[in-house]
Formats: structure tokens, C-alpha cells, sequence
């Protein structure tokens, strides 16, 4: 079946450390059932190792400066100025240095160099930069390494429909034009096939599908994933989708692309295909209306030890932002235990709980080992139930497979025993994420989640010692929470130092799938419906009792401060570490412990916070600084407060807090004007602001060479020279802390005339 | 002349009241603002791995 050619692609945006799994699950499929010609494209890779570069940044920077000059206000920086003002003066210091090091960023992440941590922070931090500039330069949309939003909302589908079309604000349009689109005409396939996992997907994806739409419209175009499983009912009965899509597959993919690649090959009816939503054009004659969409019976799904292990084929490995390959690998679908209030996760894949044999895992893991060299890999699973956790280990060892791997799992004090963990060690367990939740007993009942404190105690306990990283989960806003119980959860945390490195932090959202939004009464919530949001899947709520979601937001920053206090992976910069998939997990992999990581996080935080005034300190290369109208420091925490961030549109929906934009305007005070320099240096890529007088000394201390130079010019025996002294060493200490001088030994000569 | 005549003279007054020579020479530092503010990146919940599945 040569002649029939498939593309099925992965839209950015998704995480950019490791390939996600739905493609290669489809893709190992088709090609099983006798589809030889299925191309699979990672375009979130591609687009952000297109963005990430020296030739885009430079369009990227003359996009900015044009669009966002410095300063726009005529006397206080309003709130609703302040994103644009943080924008420019990032820009205007940051620009010139990031088009000359992103490459090298890049490089480091991919090569040995990610271990070490003095090379690793500043290079993630310069990729996040970077995205900045990419952003800047579409104001006020933002791309981070795990987001993408625009000033359009998600779940209104006239908002996406304008997001799809505006080039000034959209960059995948023009990426995708003339990045994308070329090959794909060139190729010309009969079905292109979109997965649609996360709401930061849903624009580009569209965007994608519209410019294909148009330019091969014999093409098929076709799209699914977890974020459709939502949202997709609502999406095919919105105004614009016929223009993008021809069809919708709904929960498990595998059988329905089959069969629908199957009848548009043959030419059969499409209305016999299970789980699938399309629209009947007409056939030869097509339609003057809109058409509307036909939604098929739902399909069985599959039997997952027969389905065929995932094929990585023809994907960008040497793109993925990490030294080493993670493959990710679906040990099971669904949740065997599947009763928590709150989560809806499983529902997207499809009813039922199905799993593979652990034997059949085992040998899969062996088998993509061999092919691609992979020693790593991301069991995806909702949780593991206890006998596979007993024998998915077994199965590893028998096998000698010799890999490492982490995955999600549940509380199972009768599993995750001393041996039972130390078992999972030696097959390769490095490190599991545990539901914890909250602290509270009567919330734990709430959300029905079937786990006890002492459980979760023991079983941390057990793996901690066994030598496996422990990440829980919690969260923050359940229904009826309140401030002291969100400290509680804080608080046994605490009690667990030594035993839990991280902790993944989620504000409580309720989804249109969840037994939350069935059953509101229960929960203590009223449902706030927003008039026009055709697409809404998540709501807002009132609530009767406990935190509002203001306060929940507000006790997310309280908690996460606390975590910064507890965890020494969170304590200063190595928080990146957490913040990039797999990457701490690969050190963990490499032999490290994690209380051999933990203490190097320490000691790197210790050692920042001792730094003194030694007289060998110089300027770092490549120090840029920017003259400001008023204050960079006090315009980022004023976007960081809670009501600001509310004015952004939410990570899993891109769907905006009604009237937070409002609110946070009207409660949020601007900023004075005030004189201040924005530096930034080339080899830590961290902003650090400072006041006119502060650059004087700076340039003095550049001219004299080092500190130690400059400190002799002060006079000691002159009145007020000791005062002199003690103020210019504490100066040169706090920019020695904040990473602007290093001593002569650690870093390159200082070009003449770099403090410019 | 008597232009550079004054500026010889303010200047031997200024290095009489000088806090310190060479590169430094210039600088007041009793009245500068020596401030250093470090910004510190909030962990929004978008910018975690939850459901990064």
C-alpha cells in the first residue's frame, strides 16, 4: 500500500525533552495492519529547534524592538502595560547576547555537558529566554517550554478562528508556511492525521489543518488525542471547523485511523467507522452550506498486549532537548482503580481498564533497546495495580534488560513494600510519582482517592529507601479546602525531608467530565456558566466553603515558596531540574542517588549564598546592561501576583477567568517611573536590576579590572574611606551572589568595553 | 585663560574632596544608590510537569 501515503504529525506545542507517544502508537499500528507509507512528524520538536536558533531569533528581535518600544507611557506603568514593558526590556538587554549563545544552549542540553549543573542551568535558562524573545516578538502570545497561549481564548471558537488567521500574533502561521506546508504538498498524502493531546495544541493544530485544508484539499485532514476527547463534540459543531477538519476520532485512535485510512483508500462509507465524528460534504456534489457533523457509533477498543509496541521511526531524535533518549511506553490504558472525584485523565483514552503482560512489556522494552539504542524509558501509565507491580519487575530482570525507567503510579501499601521496592529498583526504577493530594483525611474521602496518610507515608518510605526518587503529586483548591488544611498538606510534606525530592503542585480545576461538575451540590460548589464559550470545557466556581479560587491561587505561590524551603531540588536554580521532563531522572539513571543529588542542589545553593568580595572579582563576559523608565523587578511580581496571572489564559484550556483581565486592572496599583538598568550577562543568562549609581561603580570596577583593583583606589586612611570600603565590598558581594562577577579563575578574560 | 584657570582650580578641589583615585575617581559613592535586586521567577502551575503526559 505504497500508494497511499499518510502523514500523521504531532502540532506544537508539547514538551520538548522527549518524544510524546500517541504517533508512534498510531503510526506501529497502521504500518501492522499493511500501511507502508505512514510518515510521522514531530512539529513541536521541529518548531521549537526552529525558533531556538540563531536566524530566528534575529527575525525574532527585530520583530520585538519594532512591535514594543521601551517606553510606551507617558507617566505610570499601568498593569496592562506591564507585560509589553517586561517584553521590550527583556529584548533590549537580552537579545543580541541569546542570537549569539542559543546554539550552544541548545548543544549543551543534548550533550554531555546537561550534567553538569554549572552548564546546564544557564543554557535552560537561556533556552527559556529565548522563548521569551519568540513571544516578544508576537506579543502578547507566550511560548514556554510547556505552554503556549494567545490574547485569544480556547473555548470560544470565534477567538480560535481569529488565533488561526493573525500572523502578527500567531508564529506558527508563518512557520508552518514556510517551514511545513512545502513538504507536505510535495508529499501530498490522502489522510494527514493530528494529535491533539493539550489545549496548548488546539490553535496550531487548526492552524496547521486550515493552511493544508486550503492548499491539498483532496487531503483527508483528521484529528484526535486526549484534549478532544473534551472538547471535540463542541469543536465539530462550531463555526469554522469544516474549513480545517474532515473528522474527528474520539479516545483510542489505533482502530478507527485504521479504518478510516482503510475506507478513504477504498472508498467506502465513512459512516460505518467506530468513534469517529465527520462531516458529509456532499460527496460530488458539495455542499453550499456549512455541513454538519455525522457522529458514528463509539468502537471497541483494543486488546492492548495485542497492539504492537510503539514505532519511533522517522522521528527528529538528535532535536529532543536531552542528552539522552527517554522513550515513552504505555504499559497500560485507562485506571484500574479509576474512582477519584477529581480525575478525568482515564476517560480520555476510552472506557475500561486494559493492560499489557508484563512479559509482553518486558520484551517490547528489549526490542526498542535494540532498535534505537534506548536505555531509558517513560512507563505511561495512569498507575500500575499491585500485581503489575510485582511482576513487571520480575519480567525486567528475567529478561536482563538493563534499562532505567519512572512512571506515575498509586498508593499500594501492599506493592510498594521494602522488597517489593527494592525489587523495582533492580529492574530499573529510579523514580515514581505518587498521588498524594492533600494531607486532610476528610478531603483524601472527598476526592475518594482510597489512600490513607500512613499509607502514603510507608510507601514513600519504602521506595526513599530503596533508592527510588519520590515525586508526589498534590494539589491545592479542592473543593472546601481551606487555608489551614492547604498548610496542613504543606506541613506533613515537611515531615517527609529526606524522603520526597519533588512535589508537582496543581491548582483544583473542575472539567465537564469530572463527578465535581455532575454533582456540584456535593462538592460545595455553584457553577459559573459563561455566556458564549462554545467550547468550554473547564469552569469557574463559587464556593460555599473554604478558598475561593483567588485564595487557592494565592496559597499556590505560599506552597510552592514552601517547597523552595523543604526540597532541596526546589531551594535555588536546579528547580529547572524538576521543570524539564526526564532530565533530573537521567542523572538518577547515570548512578546518581537522590541524596547525592539533593545535597549537590544544597551545596550549589550554599555556595551562591556565601559568596563574598574577593579581589580577583570581575565583570562577566558578555555583561549587557538597558537604562529603564521604571522597574523591571517590580513589573515581573506584579505580573506574578495572583490576580495577574488569573488575567492569563489557564495552561490546560488556554480559556481565560471571566472578567480577571478587569479585575486585576482595576485592583492591581501601576508602577511609579524610576530610573533603573536592567543587566544580564552571556554566561549565567539571569536579569539582575540595579540603580544608575549601581552601573557607575560597575563601569569603575570594569576600568580598574577587578574588584580587588578598584577597592585600593579608596583610601582607607581618608575620613569616611573604611565606610567607602565595607559599602563597595558589600556591593561587590551582592553582585558576586547575584551571578553579575565571578572570580578570574572561573571564567574567560573580560573584553575591553563590555560594560557598555 | 581665564576659563582654564578655573577649571585648573575646580579640579585641584575636587581631588582635595576626592574619595578615591584612578578609575574610581569620579565616582560619589556616598550618594549612589548601590541597590542589587535579583528577580526571582515565580513557578506558575503552567510552568509544571503535571499531565505532561
Amino acid at each position: 500500500m505504497t500508494d497511499f501515503p499518510i502523514t500523521l504529525a504531532f502540532p506544537p506545542q508539547g514538551h520538548f525533552t522527549q518524544p510524546h507517544l500517541a504517533i508512534p502508537c498510531l503510526v506501529a499500528y497502521l504500518r501492522q495492519q499493511g500501511f507502508e507509507d505512514v510518515e510521522q512528524r514531530d512539529l513541536s520538536i521541529e518548531a521549537y529547534d526552529h525558533f531556538l536558533s540563531k536566524d530566528y531569533l534575529s527575525y525574532a528581535r527585530e520583530k520585538a524592538t519594532a512591535r514594543l518600544p521601551l517606553d510606551q507611557s507617558a507617566g505610570e506603568l499601568s498593569y496592562k502595560e506591564a507585560r509589553a514593558f517586561r517584553a521590550a526590556a527583556e529584548t533590549a538587554v537580552s537579545a543580541d547576547v541569546l542570537i549569539e549563545r542559543i546554539e550552544d544552549a541548545k548543544a549543551t542540553l543534548r550533550g554531555e555537558a546537561c550534567f553538569d549543573t554549572d552548564a546546564y542551568v544557564p543554557a535552560v535558562r537561556a533556552l527559556y529566554h529565548g522563548l521569551r524573545l519568540v513571544s516578544a516578538a508576537h506579543f502578547p502570545s507566550e511560548l514556554t517550554p510547556h505552554n503556549f497561549t494567545m490574547a485569544y481564548s480556547n473555548d470560544r471558537s470565534a477567538d480560535v478562528q481569529a488565533a488561526i488567521r493573525d500572523g502578527s500574533q500567531n508564529p506558527f502561521l508563518r512557520y508552518f508556511r514556510q517551514e511545513v506546508l512545502p513538504g507536505l504538498v510535495a508529499r501530498k498524502p490522502r489522510v494527514l492525521g493530528l494529535s491533539i493531546v493539550y489545549g496548548s495544541q488546539l490553535v496550531p493544530a487548526l492552524t496547521l489543518a486550515r493552511l493544508v485544508k486550503e492548499a491539498l484539499p483532496d487531503c483527508h485532514i483528521t484529528a484526535g488525542g486526549g484534549f478532544l476527547a473534551y472538547i471535540g463534540k463542541k469543536l465539530m459543531a462550531a463555526p469554522g471547523t469544516a474549513d480545517c477538519l474532515d473528522s474527528i476520532i474520539f479516545h483510542e485512535g489505533e482502530g478507527p485511523l485504521n479504518a478510516l485510512c482503510t475506507a478513504l483508500r477504498d472508498g467506502t462509507d465513512l459512516g460505518l467507522i467506530g468513534s469517529l465524528t465527520w462531516f458529509d460534504r456532499g460527496g460530488d456534489v458539495p455542499l453550499v452550506v456549512e455541513p454538519r457533523p455525522i457522529e458514528n457509533m463509539a468502537m471497541h477498543p483494543l486488546k492492548l498486549d495485542d497492539a504492537p509496541a510503539p514505532d519511533f521511526e522517522g522521528l527528529p531524535f538528535d532535536k529532543y532537548l536531552s542528552p539522552e533518549l527517554v522513550l515513552p511506553y504505555d504499559i497500560n490504558r485507562g485506571c484500574y482503580y479509576g474512582e477519584c472525584t477529581f480525575c478525568t485523565l482515564p476517560t480520555v483514552i476510552g472506557p475500561g481498564y486494559r493492560t499489557r503482560q508484563a512479559d509482553t512489556i518486558a520484551g517490547d522494552v528489549v526490542a526498542l533497546k535494540a532498535r534505537y539504542g534506548a536505555k531509558h524509558f517513560n512507563f505511561i501509565t495512569d498507575c500500575m495495580p499491585p500485581g503489575m507491580i510485582q511482576d513487571l519487575p520480575e519480567a525486567l530482570i528475567a529478561r536482563e534488560a538493563g534499562v532505567t525507567w519512572w512512571s506515575d503510579a498509586r498508593v499500594e501499601p501492599r506493592a510498594y513494600t521494602k522488597a517489593g521496592a527494592q525489587r523495582l529498583f533492580e529492574s530499573g526504577c529510579r523514580k515514581l510519582l505518587f498521588g498524594y493530594e492533600t494531607a486532610t483525611p476528610r478531603l483524601l474521602k472527598l476526592m475518594k482517592k482510597g489512600q490513607s496518610l500512613k499509607g502514603i507515608s510507608e510507601v514513600s518510605k519504602n521506595c526513599a529507601d530503596a533508592g527510588i526518587s519520590v515525586t508526589w503529586y498534590a494539589m491545592v483548591g479542592f473543593p472546601s479546602e481551606t487555608v489551614e488544611e492547604a498548610r496542613a498538606s504543606l506541613e506533613f510534606l515537611a515531615q517527609h525531608e529526606g524522603i520526597v525530592r519533588e512535589v508537582s503542585l496543581q491548582t483544583f480545576h473542575i472539567d465537564e467530565v469530572s463527578q465535581v461538575y455532575k454533582e456540584p451540590e456535593t462538592f460545595g460548589v455553584e457553577m459559573i456558566e459563561v455566556e458564549g464559550a462554545d467550547l468550554a470545557l473547564y469552569h469557574d466556581y463559587r464556593s460555599s466553603v473554604g478558598m475561593t479560587q483567588e485564595e487557592a491561587a494565592e496559597m499556590f505561590g505560599e506552597m510552592m515558596a514552601g517547597f523552595r524551603r523543604h526540597l532541596p531540588i526546589f531551594a535555588g536554580d536546579t528547580i529547572f531540574y524538576f521543570m524539564q521532563k526526564s532530565h533530573y531522572f537521567l542523572h538518577l539513571a547515570s548512578g546518581t542517588t537522590p541524596d547525592e543529588f539533593a545535597e549537590r542542589c544544597r551545596v550549589r545553593a550554599d555556595e551562591r549564598r556565601a559568596r563574598g568580595a574577593q579581589a580577583d572579582l570581575r565583570l562577566r563576559s558578555g555583561f549587557t546592561v538597558q537604562e529603564l523608565p521604571f522597574s523591571y523587578k517590580d513589573a515581573v511580581e506584579l505580573l506574578g501576583h495572583p490576580l495577574a496571572r488569573a488575567a492569563r489564559p489557564d495552561f490546560l484550556t488556554g480559556r481565560f477567568v471571566a472578567n480577571a483581565e478587569e479585575e486585576a486592572a482595576a485592583r492591581l496599583a501601576p508602577l511609579p517611573r524610576a530610573e533603573r538598568v536592567l543587566a544580564y550577562d552571556a554566561e549565567n543568562h539571569d536579569f539582575v536590576e540595579l540603580r544608575p549609581g549601581g552601573l557607575e561603580v560597575v563601569r569603575a570596577l570594569d576600568r580598574a579590572g577587578d574588584f580587588g583593583s578598584l577597592l585600593e583606589q579608596f583610601d582607607a586612611k581618608l575620613p569616611g574611606g573604611p565606610e567607602r570600603r565595607a559599602r563597595l565590598t558589600h556591593f561587590a558581594a551582592e553582585l558576586h551572589r547575584a551571578g553579575l562577577l565571578a572570580g578570574a579563575t572561573t571564567q574567560e578574560p573580560v573584553p575591553a568595553g563590555s560594560a557598555h | 585663560m581665564q576659563d582654564d584657570e578655573k577649571n585648573i582650580q575646580e579640579d585641584a578641589k575636587a581631588q582635595a574632596g576626592a574619595q578615591a583615585t584612578g578609575a574610581a575617581a569620579k565616582l560619589d559613592l556616598d550618594n549612589l544608590d548601590l541597590t542589587v535586586e535579583t528577580v526571582e521567577e515565580r513557578i506558575s502551575p503552567s510552568e509544571t510537569n503535571v499531565f505532561d503526559k
